[in-house]
């Protein structure tokens, strides 16, 4: 015989909502956005190092700078967010008394997921200010001179000159490259995560997570070598389907270059690039979920 | 309307193995255990280190699963999320996120628990009350004592109104007054109905809070039962007397060898040594520290 319990729901957004906002919090409180300081320096720095060039050469400059930069800002937040998490929920046992209430364990990962991606939200978005208020003085500084030298020209030339610059500025084709920047980002927050439910210690973690990061980047080169030479045995073929399967291509979020030196890039394109993305990023989230499901606490 | 014929916990046959990595040996934490936990009631689980103690808890938690058995919670499989409902935890020395303060801490537990709005911030202020923590409330958890992170974290446990509370060495490390605060908490529970499931190695506290004990050994429940019944020495009497002049004491003592029986021991009693401490200390050096 069973006594009725409450009503259980089996998903609940305002759970998933709850550990989400506290891991944000833990995070902010942590004081990880300093790294911003860092992020507006290395723009500053870079600045010092392009009087000599056009305006359009600065602009490119900065554009490689800002966008190089956040790649790799948020690339290292998620994975140095990600990797404490677990861990330190387990050491201080947290964890324990998070479970032992009516939530699942798939609730408490992508919580603490949605923590970090929302973290690293608000720092590409914070980012990308500090981009676009340098290009915006860049600009400003440009078309002042561009407005002196041309005193007296006509007027089309004058105003063939000014969208010279603004156009050499911030545009709205650069959206799309954060975009990719931040999904990149996000799929390691699922990969480090995923890593993090059967790691013993938090170097391991982001040790495994860097090793993924090289060979995610050289594996399509390595495929296309191998491809390229004689006889393909079957062995190779399982080799690097396995490869394939298990680390992310990231060249394929190299578009961010492209876009970088203005190239538009066609909407199918990125629509393939963020979907690829977010596959990967679910892919991790339910490895990290069937480790987690049966890990012994 | 709960049933109160359904057992707080059941434990039937539970076996848990841990096998142990790169070797092929294996330990058994707990054998063939077999309890039972009625509504009400308080529950102590005794054993020494390394006894099982633990482990039957998280089973009951459903933190681990068994190797073979099963464990129910108001007659619900303790695997199952929704067996949680009912329960509030307190583990050992627990120390939650030191970023939060008190307020945050039982706001963010009571949005685990589906409570919101002005429900959510009515019960948090009960409990903090009922804690005795309202004045550390907006105060982080870094900075609190040890009674007092042992007392939010009586006040977590307790954020849902859970029907069972399962108490994992809630005194550790707590001064004598704390430690009796929250003694005197578990007995208010006891009071309004809430069942107790305890794991304590003190044990005199154990014998005075606890209805029925279970005493576990290298993972086997080697004693169970009522606690009265377990530790009575059957075959003694004890009276205790006031204002018994010598006289009274010496016509007792030959009474007692003429009717055959033997006096075992005549003393003045004394009061407990936590009893006299709380009485020079004023009782309320925890709350001092607020």
């Amino acid at each position: 015989m069973t006594t009725p319990l409450p009503k259980h729901r089996v998903f609940s957004l305002s759970r998933v909502g709850a550990i989400a906002s506290n891991t944000l919090l833990e995070l902010i409180r942590l004081k990880v956005f300093y790294f911003l300081l860092l992020f507006a320096l290395v723009l500053i720095g870079s600045s010092a190092f392009m009087v000599k060039f056009s305006f359009q050469e600065q602009f490119q400059v900065l554009k490689d700078v800002s966008l190089g930069a956040m790649s790799i800002f948020t690339f290292l937040l998620a994975v140095l967010s990600t990797a404490m998490l677990l861990p330190k929920d387990v050491e201080d046992r947290t964890l324990y008394t998070i479970l032992a209430k009516p939530v699942p364990r798939f609730e408490y990962l992508l919580g603490k997921m949605c923590g970090v991606l929302l973290l690293l939200a608000i720092a590409t978005v914070l980012m990308s200010l500090v981009f676009w208020v340098s290009l915006w003085g860049r600009e400003q500084q440009a078309l002042a001179e561009t407005m002196q030298q041309m005193q007296g020209a006509p007027a089309d030339q004058v105003a063939e000159a000014v969208k010279g610059v603004t156009d050499a500025t911030f545009t709205p084709g650069l959206v799309p490259g954060i975009i990719v920047i931040y999904l990149k980002a996000a799929l390691f927050v699922s990969l480090t995560l995923f890593v993090s439910t059967y790691a013993t210690s938090y170097i391991f973690t982001v040790i495994v997570v860097f090793m993924v990061y090289l060979i995610g980047h050289v594996q399509s080169i390595a495929r296309e070598y191998w491809l390229a030479g004689e006889a393909i045995t079957v062995t190779k073929h399982i080799f690097l389907g396995a490869v394939a399967l298990l680390f992310p291509d990231l060249q394929v979020f190299n578009v961010v270059n492209d876009i970088a030196v203005g190239n538009a890039v066609a909407m199918d394109m990125f629509a393939k690039v963020a979907g690829l993305g977010v596959v990967y990023l679910v892919i991790y989230l339910l490895l990290a979920y069937f480790v987690f499901a049966k890990k012994e606490l | 309307m709960s049933d109160p014929t359904v057992p707080a916990i059941r434990i039937e046959n539970l076996t848990k193995v841990f096998p142990i990595p790169f070797r092929r040996e294996r330990v058994v934490a707990v054998h063939d255990l077999s309890l039972t936990v009625e509504p009400g009631q308080v529950y102590g689980l005794l054993g020494p280190n390394g006894s099982g103690k633990s482990t039957t808890m998280k089973i009951v938690l459903g933190l681990i699963s068994p190797t073979r058995g099963s464990t129910q919670i108001f007659g619900c499989d303790s695997g199952l999320v929704e067996s949680r409902e009912e329960v509030g935890f307190l583990p050992e020395n627990p120390y939650f996120y030191k970023f939060l303060t008190g307020v945050e801490t039982l706001r963010f537990f009571g949005k685990l628990c589906g409570i919101k709005g002005s429900e959510l911030r009515d019960r948090t202020d009960e409990l903090l009350k009922v804690v005795g923590l309202e004045n550390a409330r907006n105060r982080r958890l870094g900075g609190y004592s040890k009674g007092m992170l042992q007392r939010i974290g009586l006040a977590q446990a307790l954020i849902q109104n859970p029907r069972l509370l399962v108490l994992d060495e809630p005194t550790a490390g707590v001064d004598p007054a704390g430690s009796r605060e929250i003694r005197d908490l578990i007995l208010d529970f006891k009071s309004r109905g809430i069942t107790v499931l305890l794991c304590s190695h003190l044990l005199e506290q154990v014998q005075e809070i606890c209805d029925r004990i279970g005493i576990l050994h290298r993972g086997k429940l080697i004693r169970e039962g009522r606690l009265n019944e377990l530790i009575s020495i059957e075959n003694q009497t004890e009276l205790i007397l006031e204002d018994a002049d010598p006289a009274l004491l010496t016509e007792i003592q030959a009474l007692i060898a003429q009717k055959g029986s033997r006096l075992v021991e005549q003393r003045q009693p004394q009061k407990t040594l936590e009893r006299y401490f709380l009485e020079v200390t004023g009782g309320d050096t925890e709350k001092k520290s607020l």
